[in-house]
């Protein structure tokens, strides 16, 4: 259940700040894959709770 | 018609046969099964939702909003994130009631066929402009890539193979279940698209660019400006847009089929809350490159994402992005037209046209299904045509995708608000689409200004059309919805079906017993609306689901049988019509006996979804366990009848007393147990006291005597029945009367005693007698009477003394005698006395013990022994056996041993053999105190005993051993003898 609301707080906290990540395009400062970074992080953060609920539910 | 177009068009057929023979491999189980079910194939699938909008409606996207195209893809990626408590929960429903769309769900949960036909409705006109979509950029890459004015009848032609490809593929079989081809086809699309857009992006990057510094450069001196002067997204619109792609990812028509109509796993569903997100990574990374390719040529571009191919010149770049645009398009095509098809004819024809008892129903309803995945495509391809070339891709894609968005609050009060009823539901639903038709869709099919839409006053000035239609329709659905249900009255039904569907809800299933008396009565009944061919084999594929047998007649067995067979036909004409059928054909009998909770059921379900329990749930599920083992375990037989008769627990114990399963007899009725248990049962339920002690009943063969508890389970949280406690005093009982023929021995003995004692002074007389008559004559013939008489009066004198003897031998506690006791003698008397008794006549005794041992101990109650012993060995021998008595010495003891050739001692009594009231002999003939009271004796005397069954070197027999200790002569009697007799 705590992953669940990690989960949860994951998704409804990336819906609030995510506009914040989505400012670079076009910016030369900001590398152009910097939202792909961050999604990758994320989907790797997944994959980790992902495998500690298959632990949990053994 | 040129060379080009016959190029594209072979390009596609060629793609298209690939297509089907990728199918036909895995239809022919040419591909293992361990490939065509990897969990890694379902992730695939899902890619379905990348459509034609991902290769060419995102790129437009991102020309327009920067890096708000990744709404696109961000979304999905949320909606799968939230899989634990958002996907899997539906898959719950969707899979206990075979619920194969949204329609089917709203039907089910909302008990309306009018819930289902709306969104039926909905999404028929919700999907078409993404249909059009994928039919459009077809169109439009032909026309690209040849200059054809043929190229609306090239994109028709690849139409109606596509379409034959899906009834190929999706609606050959008239069943529905796990579509395998169908699966692995699309998860075959989504690699050639995937390899398709990152080869597009490497060619971007490596070959119109320069490589990563080159774009950089591009980026910081050429490009800067055009990436400056392209419009953001202001968040609240971002926020709308993720919402609206969050909501697609497992509303449209074909995810929610994907997602929750094939039989998946739930850990494969969970799988993919990390395997497509990276998938949609993957696709969504080349799409800035693409575009600042693109937008690199300075030019207009028709398809961005041809540019690359218009760059370099390439003929096969052109290929690569036109294959990746139609395995888009044609997966997606594939999949809507699928999962409209089964809807339309669900919710739509079905209901219009309700199925009749027809021979040939399953062909009759494949076909229909075939028809309407023609006309379906069909449709997408007109509405392209009419509609869909004179809009943007993106106005297109947003007037679909906000018309999904519109079942969002249903859905989730659905899963989270038990009070939703369906007037709230239809209301918010009608008043959604309403605004949703007026703002988005409509505008698309005439080209006229639309009145503005309420309360756009209080949108930002600026604000565009999708968004203002998005926020106030949604809006709208959901005050309707939360006002409506609050105000409006929710049917019983609807609030069964509201417990069934709501996550954490009380499922609170009810024991109400069927018209149909056995499963063997089901096809009848349903014949009348299938047809005897259809309801047979529906009644067959639910039999053989729940491994029951025509024959089952537990009431809890045919409720799930009920319960199974609509849910198979709502698989099948979806639930509104399934219900109808079953509810109409398969009736409950309301008769006047009490409906309680049906709490096998409950405990079912909560076997099953044990593992996905958490915090205080589990605890309580843990605790629930624990009680309900310590009943399965307890060591007395336990039943549980419901108020209604019906068995609801049988426990381990009753069992193994009753040889009967618990499993073959719970949910059934007490009447439909096997003999005695319907009286016995009866009579305890019906017992105004309890409990019934001693019951005799006859179980396998053999007589028990059960004695019944009953106890009424009432209370304030009762659900009524009563528990009853069965036990088996058979052995108690016997005990009993062996302990009453051991009394009965006891004063037998004592009434010889008394006899004896009676007996001994005559004797005495009579020998004083013989010995006056010896003085009182000299005549030969009366002195040889007179010692006669007085030899047989001291014969009878040592009987009656042995039987005196006998009889006050078993008194416990005496002191240790240390009087000599010669083992001859001894023996001899033991042997008088069993000669006494006249049984076993025909049975040897043979007394070998040396006169010279004498052994310390008490003459009489060593006799008592050996008559114990000896009669045992009598008893165990045939007739002419021999019983033999030896004795010697060893050391400081004397050995004494009673060897027999008889049957030999049971195994099974072997290690109890000196325990009171063992015995192998039948009821009535043995005590089971003989040899006890032998083992308390020679305990006294300081001695044991050993036993050999048989003895050493011989087949059979027994060889009792005594050891006593020798007499010696410096012993001294402590006490005096008891000399009373």
């Amino acid at each position: 259940m705590y992953i669940y609301r990690i989960m949860l707080f994951l998704v409804f906290g990336g819906y609030l700040l995510s506009p914040l990540f989505m400012d670079g395009w076009g910016d030369p400062s900001v590398a152009w894959y910097r939202p792909f970074a961050i999604w990758g992080v994320l989907i790797a953060l997944t994959l980790w709770l992902e495998q500690k609920r298959k632990l949990d539910e053994r | 018609m040129n060379a080009e177009l016959i190029g594209v068009v072979l390009l596609g057929l060629s793609y298209l046969g690939l297509l089907f023979g990728c199918g036909m491999a895995v239809e022919r189980g040419w591909v293992p099964v361990r490939i065509t079910r990897h969990p890694m194939v379902y992730t695939l699938a899902l890619g379905v939702y990348a459509s034609a909008w991902a290769i060419y409606g995102s790129i437009e996207l991102a020309a327009n909003a920067g890096f708000g195209y990744l709404a696109y893809y961000l979304g999905p990626a949320g909606a799968f994130l939230l899989a634990p408590v958002l996907l899997v929960p539906i898959q719950r429903i969707t899979r206990t009631y075979q619920l194969s769309s949204l329609a089917d769900l709203f039907a089910f949960r909302y008990r309306s066929r009018w819930a289902g036909t709306l969104v039926t409705l909905l999404s028929l006109i919700a999907v078409l402009p993404l249909l059009g979509i994928q039919v459009h950029t077809l169109s439009d890459a032909v026309q690209l890539l040849t200059g054809s004015r043929y190229s609306s009848a090239v994109a028709l032609l690849f139409c109606a193979v596509i379409a034959g490809c899906a009834v190929l593929f999706g609606a050959r079989h008239s069943h529905r279940h796990r579509h395998d081809t169908l699966l692995s086809v699309i998860a075959f699309e989504s690699v050639i698209k995937l390899l398709a857009m990152l080869g597009l992006g490497a060619i971007a990057l490596w070959w119109v660019f320069n490589g990563p510094q080159d774009l950089q450069r591009w980026l910081e001196g050429p490009g800067a400006a055009l990436q400056s002067a392209t419009p953001q997204l202001e968040a609240p619109q971002w926020r709308t847009l993720l919402l609206l792609f969050f909501a697609a990812a497992f509303m449209m028509p074909h995810l929610f089929q994907i997602t929750f109509a094939e039989s998946l796993s739930r850990h494969t569903l969970l799988q993919a809350s990390w395997t497509l997100p990276l998938f949609l990574l993957l696709m969504a990374l080349p799409v800035p490159l693409i575009l600042w390719a693109a937008q690199s040529a300075n030019e207009s571009v028709p398809l961005a994402a041809y540019a690359a191919y218009l760059m370099t010149e390439h003929w096969w770049v052109g290929a690569l992005a036109f294959i990746g645009g139609l395995a888009a398009a044609s997966g997606t095509m594939m999949m809507i037209a699928l999962a409209l098809s089964g809807m339309v004819l669900n919710h739509i024809v079905l209901v219009a046209r309700p199925p009749e008892a027809r021979s040939d129903l399953y062909g009759w309803l494949l076909w229909l299904r075939r028809a309407l995945v023609g006309a379906v495509i069909f449709g997408g391809w007109l509405f392209a045509e009419s509609v869909g070339r004179y809009h943007s891709l993106t106005s297109l894609g947003l007037a679909a995708f906000v018309g999904m968005a519109q079942c969002l609050p249903g859905l989730l009060a659905l899963l989270y608000w038990p009070g939703a009823n369906r007037k709230g539901m239809i209301a918010g639903l009608i008043g959604g689409i309403g605004v949703w038709l007026w703002g988005l869709w409509l505008p698309l099919l005439f080209d006229i200004t639309m009145p503005a839409l309420p309360f756009t006053l209080l949108m930002p000035a600026d604000a565009p059309a999708w968004y203002n239609a998005t926020l106030i329709s949604l809006a709208v659905n959901i005050v309707l919805l939360i006002v409506v249900s609050l105000f409006t009255r929710i049917s019983e039904g609807e609030r069964s079906a509201a417990e069934a569907c709501s996550v954490d809800a009380v499922i609170r299933s009810k024991r109400l017993p069927l018209e149909a008396a056995t499963a063997g009565d089901f096809p009848a009944h349903l014949a009348q609306a299938l047809g005897d061919e259809a309801a047979s084999r529906e009644v067959d594929r639910a039999l053989k689901a729940l491994n029951l047998t025509p024959q089952e007649r537990r009431p809890y067995a045919l409720r799930r049988l009920r319960d199974r067979i609509q849910a198979n036909l709502s698989g099948l004409m979806g639930p509104s019509v399934a219900r109808d059928i079953v509810d109409r054909y398969l009736p409950y009998r309301h008769d006047d006996a009490p409906v309680t909770d049906d709490i096998h059921f409950v405990e079912s379900r909560l076997e099953a979804y044990r593992s996905r329990l958490t915090g205080l749930a589990r605890e309580l599920d843990g605790l629930r366990r624990h009680h309900r083992q310590t009943l399965a375990y307890l060591p007395v037989g336990l039943c549980v009848l419901g108020d209604d008769d019906e068995l609801l627990m049988w426990n381990q114990a009753l069992s193994q007393l009753s040889g009967i399963s618990g499993e073959s007899v719970i949910g059934s009725r007490r009447d439909s147990l096997p003999p005695p248990w319907p009286t016995l049962l009866g009579s305890v339920l019906n017992a105004s006291q309890t409990p019934l002690y001693k019951q005799a009943v006859t179980l396998h063969g053999k007589d028990y005597f059960l004695t019944l508890h009953k106890a009424v389970l009432s209370g304030h949280d009762s659900r009524g029945g009563s528990v009853i406690l069965v036990e088996d005093h058979t052995e108690m009982k016997w005990l009993e009367e062996e302990l009453v023929h051991a009394a009965r021995l006891a004063s037998i003995g004592q009434l010889a005693a008394g006899v004896a004692h009676e007996i001994g002074n005559p004797i005495t007389g009579i020998s004083s007698l013989a010995q006056n008559l010896r003085y009182d004559t000299e005549d030969p013939a009366l002195l040889e009477t007179a010692d006669q008489i007085q030899q047989l009066t001291q014969r009878v004198t040592k009987i009656v003394n042995s039987l005196v003897g006998f009889a006050h031998g078993g008194r416990p506690a005496l002191p240790l005698p240390a009087a000599p006791a010669s083992l001859k003698t001894v023996s001899e008397d033991a042997l008088h006395l069993i000669h006494l008794a006249r049984s076993g006549e025909d049975v040897t005794f043979t007394n070998a013990c040396p006169s010279d041992i004498v052994v310390r101990g008490d003459a009489q109650r060593l006799t008592q022994v050996m008559v114990n012993l000896l009669s045992n060995a009598k008893d165990a021998c045939q007739p002419q056996g021999t019983v033999r008595i030896e004795a010697g010495t060893q050391a400081s003891h004397a050995w004494w041993r009673v060897v027999d050739d008889g049957h030999g001692i049971d195994p099974s009594v072997k290690h109890r053999l000196f325990e009171p009231f063992t015995t192998t002999k039948p009821p009535g003939e043995g005590t089971g105190l003989g040899l006890s009271l032998a083992y308390q004796i020679i305990n006294e005397h300081q001695g044991k005993i050993e036993v050999a069954s048989p003895p050493p070197g011989k087949p059979r027999g027994t060889a009792i051993t005594l050891w006593l200790p020798l007499y010696q002569q410096d012993d001294h009697l402590p006490h005096a003898q008891d000399t009373d007799c």
